[in-house]
């Protein structure tokens, strides 16, 4: 299964900026994202290792693809190359309601929805959304994200009350950043579970594992989960409600799917990973060590 | 270098110098003369073609806004409310409820390939007293092989159970545009994109591929030309090279019977990629075909409830609508194309839509002045007086969707825009009285292509229920004719070439049976057309 992602956020917001970090950062994984624009991009040529008119390839095994004649169209084609990619990140148009896109997951088993980031101008979305003709826009892609990206801080005025204002619009959480700049593992997740924390987190993130040899209590685990800070999580689970199957279970933000899964075996143990803000999981992994 | 001087009951010229005359003469395709018989003698040696004796004959119509897509739907079988006429002149009856729908495409079914699907369009169930249809209505034409049903907005489809089915579309997958009954279970009405292209692939049907072949052109011209139309535009499209390809084959043959003009999808790509393509693509252009449009597209449709209104927006209190191109994309775009040279087709449904359209022209032209660039509002359904009073101080043309008023008037005054503004959509009265040059239309194939019902409806604004909307903006019958010729031919650029009868015009006309000025303005719709001639090349209709 492909891990599918949409970038949502209104014009101006620091899609490009994000998508830039993204083709940049060595993360071990190769992303294949596909673009409206190559133009807008900032490639390297010097890291461009093959330009065949609707994609690029770079050196670090990333992909760049334009959105041709239709989304679909361009998704279906990639699928059918699964070997040169891990991910797919689809940067949505500045007023598409990027939780439509995330839809298309739903169109192959090839690609698993994994969440929809909406990158959010610090400094211009409550102008943007009491804006009488592009207000209702920006709410609801606000409101269609899984994760939010708040970006350019030092833009905004006074961020408490902007933050405050965010949680009225969404009830996602919110990474904070400059110039876009986050630690790509915290929106796109670990390359597998047990992964390990990235080398490259700025210090108030982490990631947490966790194994439990014996079935678990379902609240336990929901309440840590739901914790706040929690940003993405991953794993597979043994519950005592359901002791016969493997539950696995994937979080981006504010979206939870919990699955059922081939039936348990005994050699395996409960595992699962957080990543998410560091003060938060300290607390969470003192209270688990209880 | 040899001259035909065609008789007829009258040429309507268009011409006001000599509105009305009884002979034509025709060389090397062009309009040698308009006038008498002995005034025409006067160019020489002539063969007299009396066949058109009896008819009467206007400029060739001009369909301003449509899609080669009508041509590609033709493919499948047509099952909506209204009677429509296939490419080779057979009327199809419109089905009045549900059974007939199945009926039809039962009997469809049967002549299939094993394990083909079955794919049908234009459906319509608005007239049929909120009855919706449901899975088994579907299952009764086959349970057997995939059958999807797609609405006439071409936005909604239904399917059946193998459809469901093979995509795994069941009570708890949570997709948009699912529709599922009270108790949960999906009734195979599928409404937005994911859910359509979720019953396509099940069906494993290659949509696009077929609505845009070279077959699909040649339906398109073909339609066309049954309704009088010598020239159209497809009038959104990004043109990849496959669909490129068959415009130029087909309109390579002396037998394609329209000029063709595609307008460039400007949104699909960065305008710096874009404008040096349709540049490049202009230097193919042919007598029947002519690359030299462009269209932004800035929000969705009124009936689809995607239109983008100002206050007090939908009547029936549904949130606006959608931008695609928004208000903070749209100069980008624009002054790109605009700085080109280009002139620009911008589709605004909504009163909001045709705002930002308006100052969007406005910023252009303060930042690259320009005389004559004619940019168009495409439908500008909503536009109120005072927009139009600023198209015109701006040099704009407006294409109006005369259309709606009889296809979805009676929903737009119950449903999505009031008595007012239902009454006072599509104001071609208001684009006469205010000299926004205009042209009327019928985005074929939302509704069917036919120029002389578009101008019936402009003339008497009739809703499929009989009511008359909006007395005020109705126009005169020869301010319609006017509109589907010279009119549609002036916000395409090409008046100087087409759209009257007029002394080095190209000799493209559309033959009618009767006068439209002539018949009760009631009847305008129902005046036959024998055919067209086309460069002076004469293509008689199939009859029906």
């Amino acid at each position: 299964m492909t891990p599918f992602t949409v970038i949502g956020g209104f014009l101006g917001a620091g899609k490009t900026t994000l998508l830039n970090r993204l083709l940049r950062a060595d993360t071990g994984r190769r992303f294949a994202v596909l673009v409206n624009d190559f133009g807008a991009l900032d490639i390297d040529s010097r890291l461009v290792v093959a330009h065949g008119g609707d994609t690029i390839a770079l050196a670090n095994g990333c992909l760049c693809c334009t959105i041709g004649d239709s989304l679909v169209t361009t998704i279906l084609a990639l699928l059918e190359q699964p070997d040169r990619f891990d991910h797919i990140v689809v940067e949505a148009s500045g007023v598409a309601d990027p939780g439509r896109i995330a839809d298309l997951a739903v169109l192959d088993q090839r690609l698993a929805r994994d969440g929809v980031i909406v990158v959010v101008d610090a400094g211009s979305v409550r102008e943007r959304s009491a804006d009488r003709r592009v207000g209702d826009t920006v709410t609801r892609q606000l409101a269609a994200a899984d994760l939010l990206l708040l970006n350019k801080t030092d833009l905004a005025d006074d961020l408490p009350p902007l933050r405050g204002w965010l949680s009225t619009q969404s009830p996602a959480p919110v990474l904070e950043a400059r110039h876009a700049d986050v630690a790509i593992d915290l929106l796109f997740g670990l390359p597998r579970l047990g992964g390990a924390a990235p080398a490259d987190a700025p210090d108030a993130f982490a990631s947490w594992s966790y194994e439990w040899a014996e079935p678990v209590e379902r609240g336990i685990v929901l309440g840590m989960l739901r914790t706040a800070g929690v940003l993405r999580a991953k794993g597979i689970v043994r519950f005592i409600d359901s002791p016969a199957r493997r539950s696995v279970i994937h979080q981006v933000g504010n979206r939870l799917d919990i699955v059922d899964d081939e039936p348990w075996r005994e050699s395996e143990t409960s595992r699962l990973v957080l990543l998410g803000l560091k003060p938060t999981l300290g607390m969470l992994g003192s209270l688990q060590r209880e | 270098m040899s001259t035909v001087v065609y008789p007829a009951r009258r040429f309507l010229t268009m011409n006001p110098n000599r509105p009305s005359v009884t002979h034509v003469a025709v060389r090397d395709g062009r309009i040698l003369g308009a006038g008498s018989l002995e005034e025409l003698r006067g160019w020489g040696k002539f063969d007299l073609d009396e066949r058109f004796a009896d008819k009467v004959i206007l400029p060739g119509f001009v369909e301003g806004h449509s899609h080669a897509y009508e041509g590609g739907v033709w493919k499948f079988p047509y099952v909506g409310y209204f009677d429509r006429v296939a490419p080779d002149g057979t009327r199809f009856k419109g089905l009045k409820n549900i059974d007939e729908v199945v009926a039809r495409l039962q009997a469809h079914e049967k002549t299939l390939a094993p394990g083909a699907s079955l794919l049908a369009w234009g459906f319509d169930p608005i007239y049929f007293g909120g009855r919706c249809m449901v899975l088994t209505d579907v299952d009764r034409i086959s349970t057997g092989r995939p059958v999807v049903i797609v609405h006439s907005n071409f936005h909604v489809a239904n399917a059946n159970s193998v459809v469901l089915a093979k995509a795994g579309i069941t009570r708890t997958t949570n997709v948009h545009g699912i529709v599922k009954d009270a108790s949960g279970e999906p009734t195979g009405e599928l409404q937005e994109m994911t859910a359509k292209y979720m019953a396509y692939r099940a069906a494993g049907m290659e949509i696009a591929a077929v609505l845009s072949d070279e077959q699909a052109v040649w339906r398109f011209a073909k339609v066309a030309q049954l309704a009088g139309v010598t020239t159209a535009t497809d009038l959104h499209n990004e043109l990849p090279e496959s669909t490129v390809e068959g415009y130029l084959k087909a309109s390579a043959s002396d037998d394609f019977p329209i000029r063709l003009l595609p307008a460039f999808a400007a949104a699909s790509v960065p305008p710096e990629q874009g404008i040096p393509r349709l540049q490049a693509l202009m230097k193919k252009n042919n007598d029947r075909l002519r690359f030299q449009l462009v269209k932004i597209v800035t929000d969705g449709s009124i009936q689809g409830l995607s239109a983008r209104m100002r206050w007090p927006g939908y009547y029936d209190g549904t949130p606006n609508g959608v931008w695609n191109v928004g208000p903070d994309d749209i100069d980008r775009i624009l002054l790109s194309w605009h700085s080109a040279g280009f002139q620009v087709h911008i589709h605004t449904n909504g009163d909001e839509a045709s705002e930002v359209a308006i100052e969007a022209v406005e910023r252009a032209l303060m930042a690259a002045p320009r005389w004559d660039h004619r940019h168009t509002l495409q439908h500008a359904q909503m536009a109120d007086a005072g927009q139009f009073r600023r198209m015109k101080a701006l040099g704009m043309c407006a294409n109006l969707f005369a259309n709606h008023l009889f296809y979805w008037g009676d929903i737009h005054y119950a449903k999505t825009l009031g008595p007012e503004r239902a009454e006072r959509m599509d104001a071609c009265g208001t684009a006469l009285a205010t000299g926004v040059p205009f042209a009327i239309h019928c985005d074929a194939p939302v509704t069917p292509i036919g120029p002389l019902f578009t101008a019936w409806c402009a003339v008497n604004r009739l809703t499929a229920s009989g009511r008359t909307l909006g007395e005020a903006e109705r126009i005169s019958v020869a301010d319609a004719l006017r509109a589907i010729t010279l009119g549609a031919a002036y916000t395409l650029k090409l008046d100087e070439e087409l759209g009257s009868i007029d002394v080095g015009k190209r000799a493209d006309f559309a033959i009618l049976d009767d006068d439209p000025l002539s018949v009760p303005p009631e009847k305008l719709k129902d005046i036959g057309v024998w055919g067209t001639v086309l460069g002076g090349k004469v293509f008689e209709a199939p009859k029906s």
